[in-house]
């Protein structure tokens, strides 16, 4: 292993750094063969190092055919997006002192979902394709901007998608998301994102041409609402609760032919009429009487078993009135659609996280997984 | 020839979208050309804003951003340039809200705008402390919804010329490998700056300056390249930008001493004056033993969580992730880092070259509106105008004109050149000449220049362009070889640093950026306002120079 202080290492002042030894593991592809195989590497290198900068040495001094994607080193550009131990990081953002410490070799391989090109480089193709399907450009309403200017809006307006601006198209979402695993068409968490930011933009005239789009197949339904997207995103874009205030969105214009939507009318329309879940009317509501009678044996099944409530009497939950409280509230407020979601606990929680920004713990251990390649060989 | 258009854009960030959009809408065929995805250009690394005499936030006209313009080149702008940049900047800025940029809203719904450093109003208009971010976004949303191709982690390496004409470029192609030759009749450079050249700066790694070599490498002047600034606060210790913006919202820089130091450097705009004059504060400061571990500190407490979460959230992002701290709690270590070329490649202010077909626009470029330091805000302006108008330029001159051709020498000594570079296997690795280019060049030629040290830099360059000969690519695969293209890169920067030597020992005063406390301390107007300009001529750099343009505002002293 070289010994001599990497340009990095050397602070501009001239003293260096104090270093550490670290060790990650790496699987690499062979772009011809599709072969792969999980190498361990272990270099030397300053203690305040991401793991980008631990592959940048790699690169220089061990071995110069290392693929990845690299730019900005700062979060911005969106380059960097891998996964770690299997889950997907920005590598240019992740401190590598607090692993080493722990005595963690992490395991490094490209994100998921996407068809893997070489070493950590994915074929970023798909995502775009996803991305350009929603149309991404502002269509302008009926309204001019005055003077030839700017269109007035006010900073509570725009805040609506605030979040969603913050996406820099990494990948990591879609690395991770269930949906897109079992459906390789669906739009996915960060196309969604990027259309969410233009039905929320008071200036885009187009919100139910586009509403009606993202309803289609592969669309915002086909969400399994399993989170990993906002856990894995690394701007706090939460593109998870992106995609529910599409769904409100929808539901509010009256797009509601999708089973998905049917289901969430049901649940509200149940919480605030009983202010209780009626399961027994829950699967006609949603999937339809025809679909319902198919299932009544399942159904007598679950029953027998305790399953499901008796349908009759209808209970009626004690604190309905509060219930109903709510929705009028809302109602009042003026909050249908977008307006009315909550922000999920992963957005409170981002600034509270990084409080402790320099006391994070290692990422939990779990053994790296094989990437899969769907289709080496396929590029075209 | 693999492919033709009537322009080719070189490089995705916002001037070379803003060109293609505007070429696209003149009604060319236009084309770009990106080593990376669009998205991933270093413009959306800027942060504070762009500038335009909006008057949101007080009364405000372009002649005032004009004079503040010209003050802050410290008279080297050319100032017929710096009218135009003024004048059409407010309705460029207006259409970047039309197509969508998600701006910051003032109380009555419209723009934001901010002080920043050296502006006499509040003239930064921005999108919290994303703006470059939101721009280069709202930009590629227009390209898509034009269907303008892009040839997507592209390098282009040579520019095509032919009967004294620029006719192309040859690229190689990432993803699958081998050389590609893209003909067009006019070809726009907007690849952005080469703060690679230094250790510690706020660059991102794509920051090679490739189209100004290339430019050099086809007999065009590069001007003023000695003006590289120092943004006065990147991050300890990786050199990450952290925004003028935190000034602009009222922060503190504070010495080891806790004291606002610039008290005694720029009395009255104290942290908003210009960045050169910020950045020597600091550094004398550090110098003289008032810094904390080499750097001072950016002190935002006083703003309030409030603030800080809503308006400079990204930078508590930064600092919390790169240096392990809040900024609503503790100071951000900072201290001066390369950041901006306000030199490059010579142009006129409709961005040609003196070659016939070549144009260039944004950090790659030097019009100059910009002079000897750049006012905080105006790049990613010049970026947007001077895209436009590269753009523009570029496809009535395409469209007025048929034919391309491309000599078949051009591309089979392309082809002979990379094959010798990938077949050596004896010799030395790329990254000792990089990281050996880069610390010199901060220690040699930085904040503070000395004439025995640029004279030392250049004697290292030459070694170091000597070494290069013999650079080894390990990776001799065809799929995203990037072992090829970092080599390639270091290739661009080490003839960039050769011109910066030469430009910098020739000017023998101190003008903004270009600082000489220890032999001519003083801005000598009657024989150095003129431009640097560098051409390469039998593998050396040739020097010339060329008056400043003047319109309406004569060189006075320069106070903050």
């Amino acid at each position: 292993m070289p010994s001599e202080p990497t340009a990095a290492a050397a602070s501009t002042n001239g003293a260096l750094s104090p270093t550490m030894d670290v060790a990650v593991k790496i699987w690499r592809v062979d772009p011809e063969t599709g072969e792969r195989a999980l190498k361990t590497y272990e270099v030397e290198a300053p203690e305040w190092v991401t793991l980008l900068d631990v592959l940048d040495i790699i690169k220089d001094r061990v071995d110069g055919t290392l693929a990845y994607r690299k730019s900005c080193r700062m979060m911005i550009c969106g380059s960097c997006g891998m996964r770690m131990d299997g889950a997907a990081v920005l590598a240019c953002k992740t401190r590598m002192a607090d692993i080493v410490a722990a005595g963690h070799v992490p395991v490094i391989s490209p994100m998921g979902n996407l068809p893997i090109v070489k070493d950590l480089v994915v074929d970023m193709g798909p995502f775009w394709s996803k991305m350009r399907a929603m149309k991404p450009w502002l269509q302008p309403g009926y309204e001019e901007p005055p003077e030839g200017k700017e269109y007035h809006v006010s900073q509570e307006r725009m805040n609506v998608i605030h979040k969603e601006a913050l996406c820099i198209n990494c990948g990591c979402c879609v690395s991770e998301c269930n949906s897109m695993e079992s459906d390789p068409d669906f739009l996915g968490p960060a196309a969604l994102a990027k259309g969410m930011r233009f039905v929320g933009d008071a200036r885009d005239g187009a919100d139910v041409e586009r509403l009606e789009e993202y309803n289609s197949e592969h669309g915002i339904w086909d969400c399994t609402r399993c989170y990993f997207c906002n856990e894995r995103c690394p701007k706090g874009v939460d593109p998870r609760d992106a995609i529910a205030k599409l769904g409100a969105e929808s539901i509010k214009h009256g797009i509601d032919r999708d089973m998905g939507a049917k289901h969430a009318k049901w649940f509200v329309k149940s919480a605030e009429t009983t202010g209780w879940l009626r399961e027994t009317e829950l699967v006609p509501k949603t999937q339809g009487v025809v679909s319902s009678i198919m299932q009544i044996k399942f159904a007598m099944g679950l029953a027998r078993r305790g399953k499901v409530p008796p349908p009759f009497p209808p209970h009626v939950a004690a604190d309905v009135k509060e219930a109903r409280a709510l929705r009028d509230i809302v109602q009042q407020q003026g909050r249908e659609g977008a307006l009315g979601h909550v922000q999920g606990e992963r957005a409170l929680s981002y600034i509270e996280h990084h409080t402790t920004a320099g006391n994070r713990h290692a990422p939990e251990i779990t053994p790296g997984e094989e990437p899969v390649n769907r289709d080496v060989g396929e590029r075209p | 020839m693999d492919a033709k258009h009537d322009v080719l854009v070189i490089g995705a960030g916002c001037a070379g979208m803003r060109a293609a959009i505007e070429a696209f809408d003149a009604g060319a065929d236009v084309a770009i050309i990106s080593k990376i995805h669009p998205v991933r250009s270093h413009s959306g690394a800027a942060e504070g804003g762009i500038n335009a005499a909006l008057g949101n936030a007080s009364e405000d006209d372009p002649e005032k951003h004009a004079f503040d313009t010209v003050k802050g080149s410290d008279y080297l702008g050319d100032q017929d340039a710096i009218e135009i940049l003024c004048d059409e900047a407010p309705d460029d800025v207006y259409q970047l809200e039309n197509w969508g940029a998600v701006f910051s809203r003032t109380d009555d719904g419209k723009i934001a705008q901010r002080p920043f450093g050296a502006a006499g109003e509040p003239r930064t208009a921005y999108a919290a402390d994303i703006t470059g971010h939101v721009l280069l976004q709202v930009l590629y949303e227009q390209l898509m919804k034009r269907d303008i191709l892009v040839y997507d982690e592209w390098f282009a390496w040579k520019l095509v010329v032919d009967e004294d004409r620029c006719q192309g470029v040859i690229a190689w192609d990432l993803m699958n490998g081998g050389l590609k030759t893209v003909g067009a009749k006019t070809v726009i450079l907007a690849t952005g700056g080469a703060g690679r050249l230094y250790v510690g700066t706020t660059n991102a790694y794509a920051c090679t300056g490739d189209g100004m070599t290339m430019a050099l490498r086809a007999g065009v002047a590069l001007k003023d390249m000695e003006m590289m600034q120092f943004h006065p606060t990147t991050l300890s210790p990786t050199g990450v930008l952290i925004t003028e913006g935190c000034r602009g919202e009222g922060a503190y820089l504070l010495n080891s001493e806790g004291d606002r130091f610039l008290k005694r450097y720029a009395p009255n705009a104290m942290e908003l004056a210009s960045r050169d004059v910020i950045s020597r504060a600091e550094q004398t400061e550090i110098d003289e033993g008032r810094g904390v571990d080499g750097s001072v500190l950016l002190d935002l407490r006083h703003l309030g969580a409030e603030k800080i979460i809503e308006r400079l959230h990204g930078t508590r992002e930064l600092a919390m992730t790169f240096a392990l701290i809040d900024p609503i709690h503790d100071p951000i270590p900072v201290r001066p880092g390369a950041h901006y070329h306000m030199g490059g490649v010579d142009t006129d202010v409709w961005g040609k070259t003196s070659l016939e077909g070549l144009y260039a626009a944004g950090e790659v470029a030097c019009v100059s509106v910009h002079g000897a330091n750049r006012l905080g805000g105006n790049a990613l302006m010049e970026t947007i105008t001077f895209g436009k108008r590269a753009g523009r330029h570029a496809a009535e001159w395409a469209l007025a004109n048929t034919t391309v051709t491309v000599p078949e020498g051009a591309v089979s000594d392309a082809e002979r050149e990379l094959r010798e570079l990938l077949d050596r296997d004896e010799g030395e690795r790329p990254w000792r000449i990089r990281d050996e280019l880069a610390t010199t060049m901060h220690e040699n030629f930085g904040v503070f220049r000395r004439e025995e040290q640029m004279q030392r830099q250049g004697e290292i360059v030459s070694r170091l362009r000597e070494r290069y000969e013999r650079v080894v690519v390990e990776d001799k695969g065809n799929v995203f070889n990037s072992d090829l293209t970092q080599a390639l890169e270091l290739g661009f920067l080490l003839e960039l640093a050769e011109c910066m030597v030469v430009s910098g020992l020739a000017r023998k005063e101190s003008r903004g950026a270009h600082a000489r406390p220890y032999d001519y301390p003083e801005r000598d107007d009657d024989n150095y306002m003129r431009h640097t300009l560098v051409t390469w001529e039998d593998g050396r750099p040739q020097l010339d120079w060329r008056d400043v343009t003047m319109t309406k505002w004569q060189p006075q002293e320069r106070k903050y």
